[in-house]
């Protein structure tokens, strides 16, 4: 896809009434068939940005541009159905008095009949679920429901697909699945998609830029893996992914003093003397007691996921405990004693 | 720091349409149907200062409109409060439980409607006289009323997902528990909706005020005209009316609260499952059994007992033929114009919630406690002086149908309308269309079968209209309840019989339609 | 499925409303087009359709052009006239009772009539102003039910119905026009005083009301109440539908000018604005007619008022036998006072 689809928001604020701004000029860019996820926890202002994307709301101030099309500015508000932007909502909402095949071609209105059809047909093999057009609404499951939603969206081609918190109602043996297939639908039509979250995992998992949203402003925005490997303060550390937060002194050119002894750093201080140490629980390994560069512990607590396993442990100098991720096969139990080591390089947040 | 870092709850919708104006497609006509339903205001303003502001005054000052205005409320309270019980406990053992024989239930509960107030106090009065008062105008007023809380209710009912319901009981909650604390606050907006029609409905009734001899605003409105043939006091006690009427809006508005009612369920609702009655199985029976025989067995009982001993019966099925056909035509043309004018208004009323809203809707209740035949002296204002033409020819009578009775339409729209997510309206929106094809196609559908409900009810009420019937109708045109009135007033009970019958009987048909669309 | 049906319900809702409502819209067509021309004359009725129907009927004949009636309440009807005004469509007002033709001749919208149609009548029968005819009477009388108290038993006065020996034995019906007439003329020719005191002891002796006359004679027939006050042509009625032997109750004729006595008459206006004086000064002269005379009296069973017809209807006394007070008819619209006095009874 071109350039034509890039959505750029700009300086967007917005307020109810008189109370707080729920926006203080919002910025993001999302390039064109890029799934970008902006993630945000509860009343941080994501939905009503979505909303003002849109074109439901009417932004107090800023810039929406899809490519070089100004959607809402100054004086400028492209009515909804003029923005050539799909939506996905919560649940799917589907229209209840109308088929599936329907639903789809409710937005291929400029088509005739038999195009009309063929886009159907398409859409509906793309989330897989070919052969399902003659089915009401009610009698697909909560997954289908959303699919058929998703091929709603994307039936007139538009250039922006929005879902909002589109698997929040389905069960997480579900959500996997049709994430991924509404990953490889929206790469197949190549629109640029934005996916409203407050779940740190979907966004990382489904989006190719994640877009942090904290009261009414982007923190940060960065691919999923520097997000999480370089998040820009100790808050967004946090809400993105488990995270151990140890105060630490700055010791030399590229090394941090901390809890668990002496930790290399990423980047350079940059003049800092002393701050917050941000690591990754998979960046910690549990050693024998006496083993060489490690710190010795207490298991507080086991939490075994399957896959892997969550080991809290208590060390001294550090008045909570600390968590360490464990692969593979699990030796520790509660209230012994354990080494920690560190593996890997470690930020630092003043 | 530890632990898996979730955000468990999910986050608070703001009011979606806080700064949404309506779209001018729903704006424009909404305006004109408010007007239209201001213009008995206008006709009240002008008598009613035809004689300065202090006459009107002194009219209003007296210290009988205290009393009256005491004596309205009494009786408005009583059967609002009679029709609320009977309407949701029917709605309730109609639509959610096991009860043998639900829908015909529905459906005889909704036959009350056709019975015009004069013909129950009549049928109640002829057989016990002294009745007559405040408890046989409650009684009478209470019978024919109660449909209207029954029928929102009901289509309400239909609407919640019954997993809440479920969930209730899952954590412990009986089933009157259940219903009074998760069933019944859902309820609220179409019980109340339904209520203020039934307040609207006392306050405006003549017929059984009048029969049954229980002074009110409307009976001393009345007076007033055929007393001293004088308007100026007539319009000014109106007046009272239309300020009792904004408050009883406003109050009802309050009692909404701010809580959306949509479904917030997966997509589509699942049918509900019946509630088992088990041994309270009887008791719901006889019960249902109870309300059918006062409200509809009795006045029918009581026509039949007029054509047994009345020797004026006379079957001119012809005659009977032909003033069906025409309060049909009238009826639905009434109530067509009605829905369609009620639309607009009742969309707005559902999806934004700013003043104009709340405006645009106050003024579609405002003349709706207004006596009919203050509503049709209005129209008779109008027309003479502006629409000439149309003075005594059906499009006026239709009008006035819409005036008297677009609260009826306004109401069963919000509440369908409030029934559907308003996400639906935004997906259409992205999908390309315009506020107006959005109406058409996603809105009215999905909000058709409350509408069509709506337009049921006021082609009943339509049906049963007399005295705007009367003033207004086409020079030698015939309803079944002119006739109705004609015959009584001649004492030719038995003759009076039959129309009362077929216009019953033609009510049941709507009210099967309403009572069916339970699946 | 569940939308479907939905979808077919509404369907059948739109079909439903939408057929009859063309179907109206066409007949409107067919009898539009009101000249209002004066070529037909239009009358309101503010008495029965039931009543009075075979009688403008053959009034149509007589006056040789087109004549639509509207029906309605006599009250409203002069109601609506008076909101018409000048723009009204009425040729004529033929009313239940002299109180409306006298509100709208204090407004001026009735023609005067000439000397040659008031004089058929009694003075007393007609408009003060000479604007209005009366044409038919009723009288009030007292109905009573022999198998309760003999004809000698039965009081000459309504002031004595209030006696105790009629406690809860009285029934009538207050809301009832003629029944306001009644006490009107009460008021008139007894000030308002003795009325007022008249009315709370019919209250206090426990009399019993009904919603109308016809209540009132049915509650005298079945021994509910021993006396009814009633207009008289409702037992005639009676008689006519059910046959005499079938009807238990009998009728007694007040002597002495008492107030219950009291003629009311029904009558009819020219609107000045009408357009349709001359057809409609046809038709007065055509109910003032023998043939429309005879009318009241057979059919309706009231007393007509001229062309020297006198009543054939079995039993009915002499419409000269009737001793009933002389009150001017056109007083009788002080009714408002007479309603407050009756709502401060507690009657209505």
């Amino acid at each position: 896809m071109n350039d034509m689809n890039a959505l750029h928001v700009e300086g967007l604020t917005k307020s109810y009434g008189a109370g707080e701004p729920i926006l203080r000029g919002l910025e993001l860019t999302v390039p064109a068939g890029a799934l970008a996820a902006v993630l945000g926890p509860s009343g941080c202002g994501k939905t009503t940005m979505l909303r003002i994307v849109a074109g439901f709301l009417r932004a107090d101030e800023g810039t929406v541009r899809l490519g070089d099309r100004l959607l809402s500015g100054p004086g400028v508000h492209l009515p909804p159905e003029r923005r050539r932007i799909g939506i996905v909502p919560q649940e799917g909402a589907l229209f209840p008095h109308l088929s599936v095949a329907r639903n789809v071609a409710f937005g291929l209105t400029g088509a005739d009949r038999s195009e009309r059809r063929r886009v159907t047909d398409e859409m509906l093999e793309l989330v897989g679920l070919a052969g399902y057009g003659d089915r009401m609404p009610h009698e697909l499951s909560g997954g289908q429901q959303q699919r058929v939603a998703l091929a709603r969206a994307l039936a007139p081609r538009p250039g922006l697909v929005l879902l909002d918190e589109p698997f929040n109602a389905l069960d997480s043996a579900l959500r996997a699945g049709v994430r991924a297939d509404v990953r490889s639908a929206l790469r197949a039509t190549g629109a640029t998609a934005v996916l409203v979250t407050h779940d740190q995992q979907e966004a990382l998992s489904t989006a190719d830029l994640v877009a942090v949203v904290r009261d009414g402003r982007v923190a940060q925005c960065a691919t999923p893996q520097d997000l999480y490997r370089r998040p820009a303060d100790p808050w967004i550390a946090g809400f993105v992914g488990d995270a151990v937060l140890l105060p630490g002194t700055v010791e030399g050119a590229g090394t941090a003093l901390t809890a668990l002894g002496a930790v290399p750093l990423a980047a350079p201080p940059d003049g800092l003397r002393a701050g917050t140490v941000l690591l990754r629980p998979e960046q910690l390994r549990l050693t024998d007691t006496d083993s060489d560069g490690s710190v010795r512990g207490t298991v507080t607590d086991v939490s075994y996921y399957g896959h892997d396993a969550m080991v809290t442990v208590a060390v001294q100098g550090h008045d909570t405990p600390v968590g360490i991720r464990v692969a593979g096969p699990l030796s520790v139990r509660p209230g012994e004693e354990t080494g920690v080591r560190v593996v890997g390089e470690a930020g630092l947040h003043p | 720091m530890a632990g898996r870092t979730r955000t468990p709850s999910r986050p608070p919708r703001k009011p979606r349409t806080a700064d949404s104006r309506p779209p001018l497609v729903l704006l424009v006509p909404a305006c004109v149907a408010a007007l239209f339903a201001l213009l008995p205001l206008g006709y009240l303003a002008v008598r009613a200062l035809e004689r300065g502001p202090a006459f009107a005054w002194d009219v209003v000052a007296d210290k009988r409109t205290l009393d009256l205005l005491g004596r309205s409320l009494g009786l408005t309270v009583a059967v609002v409060a009679a029709c609320l019980v009977l309407g949701i406990s029917l709605a309730w053992l109609t639509v959610r439980t096991a009860l043998p024989g639900a829908r015909a239930w529905s459906v005889l509960a909704t036959l009350p409607l056709a019975v015009p107030s004069y013909v129950a106090a009549f049928a109640w009065l002829s057989a016990e006289p002294d009745l007559a008062g405040f408890g046989g105008a409650a009684l009478a007023l209470t019978l024919v009323s109660f449909p209207y809380v029954q029928l929102p209710v009901a289509a309400a009912l239909r609407g919640i997902d019954p997993a809440q319901e479920e969930a209730a009981r899952s954590l412990g909650h009986g089933p009157l528990r259940t219903f009074l604390r998760v069933t019944l606050p859902q309820l609220r907006p179409a019980a109340a909706g339904g209520a203020l029609l039934v307040a609207l409905y006392v306050l405006s009734d003549f017929g059984a005020v009048s029969l049954m001899r229980y002074d009110t605003f409307t009976r001393a409105i009345h007076t007033s005209y055929r007393a001293s043939f004088d308007r100026t006091p007539a319009a000014a006690l109106s007046v009272v009316l239309v300020v009792m009427t904004v408050a009883l809006v406003a109050a009802e508005a309050r009692t909404r609260g701010r809580a959306g009612h949509a479904r917030t369920g997966t997509g589509t609702a699942r049918p509900a499952v019946p509630f088992a009655l088990g041994r309270w199985r009887t008791l719901a029976l006889l019960w249902c059994a109870a309300v059918v025989a006062v409200a509809v067995a009795f006045p029918l009982g009581t026509l039949g007992y007029w054509l047994a001993v009345g020797s004026s019966a006379t079957w001119d099925l012809g005659g009977l033929a032909e003033t069906a056909w025409a309060t049909l035509g009238v009826a639905a043309a009434g109530a067509g114009l009605t829905t369609v004018l009620a639309l607009p208004v009742g969309v707005i009323a559902a999806r934004h919630r700013g003043r104009g809203a709340r405006l645009l809707e106050q003024a579609a209740y405002a003349g709706h406690a207004l006596p009919g035949i203050t509503v049709a002296l209005a129209l008779v204002f109008f027309a003479v002086r502006y629409a000439y033409p149309l003075y005594q020819q059906l499009p006026l009578l239709i009008c006035a149908y819409a005036v008297l009775f677009l609260p009826v339409a306004v109401a069963a729209t919000r509440a369908a309308v409030l029934q559907s997510a308003p996400v639906m309206e935004d997906v259409a929106r992205s999908l390309g269309r315009r506020p107006w094809q959005v109406l058409r196609e996603v809105t009215v559908p999905l909000a058709a079968p409350g509408v069509a409900a709506g337009a049921a009810l006021t082609f009943v009420v339509c049906m049963k209209e007399l005295p705007a019937t009367l003033l207004l109708r086409p020079t030698g045109m015939d309803t079944l309840a002119t006739r109705l009135w004609t015959e009584t007033g001649a004492g030719s009970f038995a003759a009076a019989a039959p129309y009362a019958a077929v216009l019953i009987l033609l009510a049941a048909v709507p009210s099967y339609l309403l009572g069916r669309h339970r699946t | 499925m569940r939308r479907p049906s939905v979808r077919r319900m509404t369907a059948l809702v739109a079909a439903g409303l939408l057929l009859p409502a063309l179907a109206a819209c066409g007949s409107d067509d067919k009898d539009g087009g009101d000249d209002g021309s004066g070529s037909s004359l239009v009358i309101y009725s503010g008495r029965n359709e039931k009543l009075v129907k075979p009688l403008l009927d053959k009034l149509e004949k007589a006056v040789g052009t087109e004549v639509e009636v509207r029906y309605g309440d006599s009250a409203e009807l002069a109601a609506q006239i008076l909101e018409e005004g000048a723009r009204t469509k009425a040729g004529l007002f033929f009313s239940q009772d002299a109180g409306a033709l006298g509100a709208l001749s204090k407004e001026g919208m009735l023609r005067k009539l000439p000397a040659a149609t008031l004089d058929q009548v009694d003075e007393v029968y007609r408009g003060s102003d000479g604007d209005w005819v009366g044409l038919s009477g009723r009288v009030r009388v007292i109905a009573y039910n022999p198998d309760e108290v003999t004809e000698g038993e039965v009081p000459d006065s309504v002031f004595d119905v209030v006696k105790p020996e009629w406690k809860g034995k009285v029934g009538f019906a207050p809301t009832n026009a003629s029944f306001q007439a009644f006490v009107t003329g009460m008021r008139v020719l007894k000030g308002d005083d003795t009325t007022r005191q008249w009315l709370e002891d019919l209250k206090a002796n426990g009399s019993k009301t009904y919603a109308h006359n016809l209540a009132t004679l049915d509650a005298v027939e079945a021994g509910e109440v021993s006396l009814g006050l009633v207009n008289h042509y409702y037992w005639y009625e009676r008689v006519a539908e059910k046959g005499e032997d079938k009807v238990n109750s009998k009728l007694h004729f007040l002597p002495g000018k008492d107030p219950g006595a009291l003629i009311n008459v029904a009558g009819a206006g020219i609107l000045k604005d009408g357009g349709q004086s001359e057809t409609a000064q046809k038709a007065v002269d055509y109910l003032l007619s023998k043939d429309a005379q005879t009318y009241f009296a057979d059919t309706t069973k009231e007393y007509p008022l001229a062309a020297g017809v006198t009543s054939t209807v079995e039993g009915l006394p002499p419409f000269e036998s009737l001793q009933s007070p002389d009150i001017d008819l056109g007083r009788l619209e002080s009714l408002q006072e007479t309603l407050a006095m009756l709502q401060d009874a507690g009657l209505v």
